[in-house]
């Protein structure tokens, strides 16, 4: 009896506990989808209104539109130097046996990983200045790009790694120049590795608010999570009405591009084709 | 079509692995050759040098009197099948064998019709228009050929093509392949470790071991006179028996039965010269009374080859192996004779192993433009 009581208990506190977690990462979710449509929104989810008063409102700023724009423009160009270098890079590291080759690409990962950006952004500010490239989207999406490459080298390494060499070999044999190579038979057949780290590139970049917010001095050139930090009264106030509204149109974007991405490829996250 | 030269070839790998070792080497116009030898014997190496995938360390290739050892692989007009066939899996089945031709310059129009050409040629009309992975291992196979057909190569490098293959659609393939080669008339180089292949398809074969060429000679020569033990031991779907002998006055002393001297050999050997004599089971026959020049023992073992059985006999620490036509096999525990054909056993030296008398077949190889390293 006893233990028949033990295991509801172990049960239903179990599932107390589980619902508990749900609801702390569900919770920010459901204001996000209520707050925007409230007309007096405060920092409970609750469902009200609905009015589309806010969005009228936030589109008043100019900044709104500009600052999309922006940031699916910084998304694109780190996105293309990215997937471009990064294939580069891990093909040749992937078939070229240098000496050390795997301890660079260690302590690559190692670096960009424990040297985050807040301790990096000094140097990289005096770095950037040096080159003329202050308030320049060159200059943030060169620092973004780095930041990006040794994970998006290391992910795609791994795919190209387990394509077999004789593709490329028998494709030589017929006399294919490397380019060609890489052209016709490794990039469709890391494609999927390539679909990955381009989502990823694009999320992170998306999401990025201190790189753009250092870099860049003109507010037309500021990308949306940059004006995101707008919606604030001098007093430090959030304005909850423009803030959940502007975050709502934030969103919006990468939410979409993954059930388009999710849709037309899923996301493989299990390495290169295999046979 | 084109003859193809290997001259003194050394492949040495970093960390001074030698994989091929001084390797004088010459493919008719039009052969199909084979490259036999166990795994790490440096066949692969060698077809992948003659491809030009591996740059040899010294010495030369020369396809069709044109000198390529510096030359790229997709300079010298050769087609290799790989073992894994590397059929580009995001490519149609005609894609895949026009590709080569894509990278030619060859019109699509052009390209393509040469493509189903080729794969009609294999069979492989209905399958056009698949993946690679949608196809059957045959199937595959035959589109790898297809490939290296549609391409129209000087030199056919095939590399175990027919290793991925189950046990009956591989001799089906054999057969094709053959055929194949012979209607095309394209020199063929062949890679395999199924000496039972080597033997079915060759016109000539290398035995390799170490790098060097162990044999060199037709499939009927090699089979019947291998020039050496390590060859003797790995030609031969049955193992070649291998019996420690001495030689004593005209004959050879083997356990305690006595074998005849074939003459050929007897003129190079001494009294009491420790010999290994190699006697292939399907050369022996066996006799139930005892007679002059056989192996006594008993039966031990019957081992059914489907129409024959290999019968093993036993007697005085001397273990011997004969196939007997079925209905003509002994029972197990009989007395019984194994008595070697003449003129089939071989005497080969004990410490160096070589074929004993080999003169002959050596000169009618030299007389074929044949050149083996000599071991």
């Amino acid at each position: 009896m006893g233990g028949w009581l033990r295991l509801v208990a172990a049960r239903v506190g179990f599932s107390a506990f589980v619902a508990l977690a749900a609801a702390f990462f569900a919770l920010p979710m459901l204001w996000l989808v209520f707050a925007p449509f409230d007309p007096t929104p405060t920092l409970a989810a609750r469902p009200a209104g609905p009015t589309l008063a806010n969005f009228r409102d936030v589109f008043q700023n100019p900044l709104v539109l500009t600052s999309l724009r922006n940031s699916v423009l910084l998304a694109l160009y780190a996105m293309v130097l990215v997937v471009a270098a990064a294939t580069l890079a891990a093909y040749a590291l992937s078939r070229v046996h240098l000496p050390g080759r795997d301890l660079l690409l260690y302590v690559l990962l190692l670096f960009s990983s424990v040297v985050s950006g807040t301790a990096a952004m000094v140097p990289l500010f005096l770095l950037v200045f040096e080159l003329g490239l202050i308030n320049t989207y060159l200059g943030v999406t060169l620092v973004l790009t780095g930041g990006l490459l040794p994970a998006a080298i290391f992910i795609l390494k791994d795919f190209t790694d387990t394509t077999p060499t004789s593709y490329e070999e028998s494709a030589r044999v017929f006399g294919a120049s490397p380019f060609q190579i890489l052209r016709d038979i490794v990039v469709p057949l890391v494609r999927p590795g390539m679909a990955v780290i381009a989502v990823w590139s694009i999320v992170n970049v998306w999401g990025n608010f201190l790189i753009p917010f250092i870099l860049l001095r003109d507010p037309d050139l500021a990308p949306a999570s940059v004006v995101t930090y707008s919606f604030y009264t001098e007093g430090g106030q959030a304005d909850l009405r423009l803030l959940s509204a502007f975050s709502l149109l934030y969103s919006v974007p990468v939410v979409v591009m993954y059930l388009f991405v999710q849709r037309r490829y899923g996301f493989r996250f299990y390495g290169g084709i295999k046979r | 079509m084109a003859e193809v030269v290997l001259r003194s070839l050394v492949k040495e790998f970093p960390g001074g692995v030698r994989a091929i070792d001084r390797l004088d080497l010459r493919i008719e116009d039009g052969e199909f050759f084979a490259l036999l030898g166990p795994s790490g014997c440096g066949k692969t190496t060698l077809l992948r040098t003659i491809a030009g995938l591996e740059a040899p360390t010294e010495g030369t290739i020369e396809i069709g009197g044109r000198d390529v050892t510096r030359v790229q692989p997709g300079g010298r007009d050769v087609a290799m099948v790989f073992q894994d066939y590397a059929l580009y899996p995001h490519m149609t089945v005609i894609d895949n064998i026009a590709y080569p031709l894509k990278v030619k310059r060859v019109p699509k129009a052009e390209r393509h019709r040469t493509a189903a050409e080729a794969g009609a040629s294999l069979q492989l009309e209905a399958t056009m228009e698949r993946r690679p992975g949608q196809l059957s291992g045959g199937q595959q196979q035959r589109v790898a050929l297809a490939r290296a057909i549609a391409y129209r190569p000087q030199v056919f490098l095939f590399d175990e093509p027919l290793s991925n293959l189950d046990a009956r659609l591989r001799l089906e393939a054999r057969s094709f392949l053959k055929r194949l080669q012979h209607e095309l008339g394209t020199t063929t180089v062949y890679v395999t470790h199924d000496q039972s292949e080597a033997l079915a398809l060759a016109d000539r074969m290398a035995v390799m071991e170490a790098g060097r060429v162990r044999q060199l000679g037709t499939p009927v020569e090699v089979f019947r006179r291998p020039a050496n033990l390590f060859v003797a031991g790995f030609i031969g779907s049955t193992p070649m028996n291998l019996l420690e002998a001495t030689v004593e006055d005209g004959g050879l002393r083997v356990g305690r039965s006595r074998l005849p001297l074939p003459a050929a050999a007897g003129a190079h050997l001494a009294a009491g010269d420790k010999v290994v004599v190699g006697v292939r089971p399907e050369y022996a026959t066996l006799a139930a009374e005892e007679r002059p020049g056989a192996i006594a023992g008993q039966v031990t073992l019957l081992e059914s080859l489907g129409s024959a059985f290999l019968v093993s006999v036993e007697g005085d620490g001397v273990r011997a192996q004969v196939t007997v036509p079925e209905g003509g096999q002994p029972a197990v525990g009989d007395r019984a004779f194994l008595v070697p054909d003449p003129g089939r056993l071989l005497v080969y030296r004990a410490d160096d192993g070589e074929l004993v008398g080999a003169g002959q077949p050596a000169e009618s190889a030299a007389a074929q433009g044949m050149r083996a390293t000599p071991p």
